[in-house]
């Protein structure tokens, strides 16, 4: 099929991206650009504690403003309880997703968790008629870390907690071989405890919609959502609605996802057609960014637990793993992310004998969802640095430890789906090669003040999120009256480049010239159920579906024009939009356009169709830093960072390293700055960009993504997922980097000025 | 409360707006001018997002109050292609340093107001320009690049 051919016209180019003119002039449209006539403007009554009851509340008032159009709140919306994540509407049929949510509820779970919203003719107006909105608060006790939430004392936060005291979902267990009898059998057994913490996507345009409710009740919602369709499946579930009277669309553009959208945008969504069906207007929610920061997924912080045992020969033999997330308030993908993080951390290397024992905690805290990664980075921190230690230990070089454990093709593991390919030895050659490998250990002078470290670390990832998820997509390959392409895709474009992506995988498969290929995207209303786009999977997922749906287009295309040259479909070919006869002499060729004029005066569309379960695949991917640590302060500077990745096959090459380079800038701020800290409150203390210290230009090292190319043989002309991939080793690489340089090893991140400087000291000290 | 008229000169044309005093300049220009180019991604003057350039300055509009823009020389992202891009936003397509697309308006106004000023300028001043633009997308390093290209055509072109 497609991946065993070489010789390609588009794919493989960095071709200019389709959205780039619009976005630098600045017309392109996002949610929070949406103006509708008659609209309304909302703002959200948010709670001051971490977990109450509320005894009574009073919107008369509000309701009385001169201005205010609707008031909502948990008396005068659906009781019908949801989950704002895309999970509820995927989860894998032998497990039940957890719903745990309504629009408003008479129980708040942690600072800023939605109380009431208003709908005005003004922000102004609605942010003042929030303050005559009266409300009676009972305090209730909180918890906000995952291990004391499951003690016996702790407060329950949700009821009906099957696996344990707050634990939401199933427990996830994996179970390869014997660890105890593995861990016998080992020479050296390394065991250690990290601590992780909570990360925010920050991505640029908070969480935005505008709800649009028709007199015949049709809802039509213009969101940043990732996922149009699942969003729509679960407006449907929260109202009552029947999912064919609903239409849910990006504008076309979505600033930023990173995973914090995968579903509804927190509770943009159901807050804006919740007021639009009390107001019976059109309303507008965007979240200011202190709210995005406070009432919008995170990453999970936590814990992981990571037992080593290897032979004296560096071969790894058993890996007992162990993680305990914390979700927050309420459930969203907190049983999925602890499912990624066993699952992945177990299958970079190849040990005989593993087992993963992982859940999330309820705590009162923001909720904790989906975040680029989803667990792995998590996971990787606590391996990579515990590999780290075993080549110490071992006295063998970290990269050669690497190499002699890392999976190969056939090898067995845990996941359902074959290891199909794999370019980490040469995605680890590479890396090396760039950062300077062979410094390492000869980068400092005794007696210097600032002190230099090289650090390695390796990881894996997904393409798509089958078996984590329920995975499918469809597409359409529509040929038009004059040749030209449309296809027609669920997912949006985030910011991944997909609508450009995915038609040059249409044209290749196609034979046609790209520039006549366009693409209708992010909207339930013109395209087929498609999952959308997070775990990295649009390139891979509805590329597979459009090449099948672009590969039904020009069959039937070819079968028309047989007939018309008078030659057997089989001997047909298209190229750069024309028809020929690739096999014999036959100098005979026609051009799409003339096919599809020809066709048309005699009643007929070529229309594909592309309906595909994606398989998955791994990514491989090698991260190495050059950091140098100023030992009076404790300030870590990253001077280089190198994130070599095996992408399968760059279709577009340009757009692969831009989503590394992205990755590693975030990688690099989970592993030096972001973190959200809590006070003893329950209150978030990092809640703007200036106190979450994300990195700037300014902070950035020297970067280099290395591409590398293992043609997967299940992926769009050998392609796989590359969108998280660029941040899941890179704190650990860091922190190798830092025990490097200082000899201090860290199993708690972010490697802040203050913690480095602490541990420094008291390194000194003993 | 009571209205003003704001006049200025928005992307090189007259323009009169009536405006409240507690008015954002980000917010005249998105909401009542309908230049909905410049992004908002914070409001508080820490993303950049909202970056215009006034009186050849590059400024964070959510900081401005609207009638501090009486008699400026105002330039958004609308007003940045003439009859073809700028070379600064040709640098950025060309270089694959727009994603998402959310801050790139207030990266080409920082980079212009850059280049306006200083047509030569090194990786550092660069960054430095750029540094008050979050953009969580790209690591900034095609941006930068891109920078760096756009520098070297307007040189040439003299
Ligand atoms: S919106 Fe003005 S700096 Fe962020
Ligand atoms: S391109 Fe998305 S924030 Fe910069």
């Amino acid at each position: 099929m497609s991946a065993d051919k070489i010789d390609f016209d588009i794919v493989g180019k960095s071709v200019r991206r389709r959205d780039a003119f619009e976005k630098v002039t600045g017309e392109a449209v996002f949610s929070t650009d949406v103006k509708l006539p008659g609209m309304l403007y909302a703002k959200v009554l948010r709670s001051p504690y971490p977990h109450a009851k509320i005894k009574k509340i009073d919107i008369s008032k509000a309701e009385q403003l001169p201005g205010v159009k609707a008031v909502a709140y948990y008396g005068n919306t659906p009781r019908i309880k949801f989950n704002t994540s895309a999970t509820m509407t995927f989860t894998v049929p032998h497990l039940e997703p957890v719903l745990d949510q309504y629009v408003f509820d008479d129980i708040v779970r942690y600072v800023g968790d939605e109380v009431a919203a208003v709908a005005a003719v003004s922000e102004e107006i609605a942010q003042q008629a929030l303050k005559l909105i009266e409300v009676e608060y009972e305090e209730l006790p909180a918890v906000y870390d995952p291990l004391e939430a499951m003690k016996e004392e702790a407060p329950h936060i949700h009821t009906g907690c099957k696996e344990g005291k707050n634990i939401p979902g199933d427990i996830v267990k994996i179970d390869m071989g014997d660890v105890e009898q593995g861990f016998a059998e080992s020479d050296l057994v390394i065991e250690e405890m990290f601590k992780v913490p909570v990360q925010k996507q920050v991505q640029m345009e908070t969480q935005a919609a505008v709800a649009q409710v028709s007199r015949e009740g049709d809802i039509t919602v213009w969101s940043t959502t990732q996922t149009p369709h699942p969003t729509r499946m679960i407006l449907s579930r929260a109202f009552g609605v029947p999912h064919s009277k609903i239409r849910v669309l990006n504008p076309p553009y979505v600033g930023g996802g990173f995973g914090v959208r995968i579903g509804c945008s927190a509770k943009a969504e159901p807050i804006a057609v919740a007021l639009a069906m009390l107001a019976k207007r059109p309303v507008k929610v965007v979240y200011t960014r202190e709210e995005d920061f406070i009432a919008s997924d995170t990453r999970h912080g936590g814990y992981v637990w990571a037992k080593l045992g290897v032979k004296k020969d560096g071969t790894f033999h058993a890996l007992d793993l162990k993680g305990v997330l914390n979700a927050g308030a309420y459930c969203s993908f907190s049983c999925e992310t602890p499912g990624v993080l066993g699952a992945m951390t177990l299958s970079v290397y190849r040990i005989p004998h593993q087992k993963y024992f992982g859940h999330s905690v309820y705590t009162n805290t923001t909720p904790a969802g989906a975040m680029r990664g989803f667990g792995n980075p998590q996971g990787i921190f606590a391996l990579e640095s515990v590999v780290d230690m075993v080549a110490e230990k071992l006295n063998i070089d970290p990269l050669e430890l690497r190499l002699k454990n890392i999976m190969q093709v056939g090898d067995p593991w845990c996941l359902p789906y074959p290891c199909g390919a794999t370019g980490m030895a040469e995605c680890i050659e590479k890396g090396a090669k760039s950062i300077g490998w062979d410094r390492r250990g000869k980068l400092n002078k005794p007696g210097a003040t600032k002190v230099r470290g090289i650090g390695v670390a390796i990881g894996s990832h997904v393409s798509n999120s089958w078996p984590f998820c329920v995975d499918y997509d469809n597409a359409y390959v529509t040929i038009q009256q004059d040749g030209s392409v449309q296809v027609a895709c669920g997912v949006p474009d985030i910011g991944t480049g997909t609508t450009t992506t995915l038609p040059q995988l249409a044209a290749e498969e196609l034979g046609v010239r790209f520039d006549m290929v366009n693409m209708t995207f992010g909207d339930t209303a013109s395209t087929p159920f498609d999952i959308g786009s997070h775990a990295s999977r649009t390139l891979y997922a509805a590329g597979t579906a459009v090449v099948a749906a672009a590969k039904d287009a020009k069959q039937q295309v070819l079968e028309y024009a047989a007939d018309l040259l008078d030659v057997s479909a089989e001997k047909l070919d298209m190229k750069d939009s024309e028809v020929f006869v690739a096999q014999g002499s036959d100098e005979k060729r026609i051009s799409l356009k003339e096919i599809a004029y020809h066709a048309h005066l005699r009643n007929k569309q070529f229309i594909g169709v592309g309906r595909i379960v994606p398989p998955n695949s791994p990514t491989w991917e090698a991260h190495f830093a050059e950091v140098e640590v100023d030992l009076q302060t404790g300030q870590v500077k990253v001077i280089k960072l190198v994130g070599a990745h095996d992408v399968g096959k760059a279709i577009n090459p340009a757009i692969c390293e831009g989503q590394i380079e992205g990755g590693l800038a975030m990688g690099l701020g989970y592993a030096l700055s972001e973190e959200i800290r809590y006070n003893d409150k329950g209150k978030q203390q990092n809640k703007s960009i200036s106190t979450y210290f994300l990195p700037t230009a300014e902070d950035m090292p020297e970067v280099e993504a290395i591409l590398v190319e293992s043609n997967d043989p299940s992926g769009p002309f050998g392609a796989k997922g590359v969108g998280e991939t660029g941040l899941v080793p890179t704190a650990p690489a860091i922190a190798n980097a830092v025990y490097n340089a200082t000899g201090i090893r860290f199993t708690e991140i972010p490697l802040t000025e203050e913690r480095v400087f602490f541990a420094l000291r008291n390194n000194k000290k003993s | 409360m009571s209205l003003k008229m704001l006049k200025f000169t928005l992307n090189g044309e007259p323009m009169e707006v009536p405006v409240s005093p507690s008015d954002m300049l980000v917010d005249v220009l998105r909401d009542k001018l309908e230049l909905t180019g410049t992004k908002k991604g914070c409001g508080e003057g820490e993303c950049g997002a909202c970056t215009v350039i006034m009186n050849g300055k590059a400024v964070a509009s959510c900081l401005v109050p609207a009638l501090k823009a009486m008699g400026a020389e105002v330039e958004t992202v609308e007003g940045v292609a003439k009859e073809k891009a700028h070379p600064v936003q040709e640098a950025f397509m060309d270089l694959g340093a727009v994603q998402c697309g959310f801050c790139i308006p207030g990266m080409i106004m920082s980079s212009k107001a850059l280049l306006d000023e200083n047509p030569k300028p090194s990786k550092e001043e660069i960054r430095e320009a750029i540094s008050g633009n979050i953009c969580r997308c790209t690591g900034y390093v095609k941006i930068e690049k891109a920078v760096e290209a756009a520098a070297q055509k307007l040189q040439e072109r003299g």
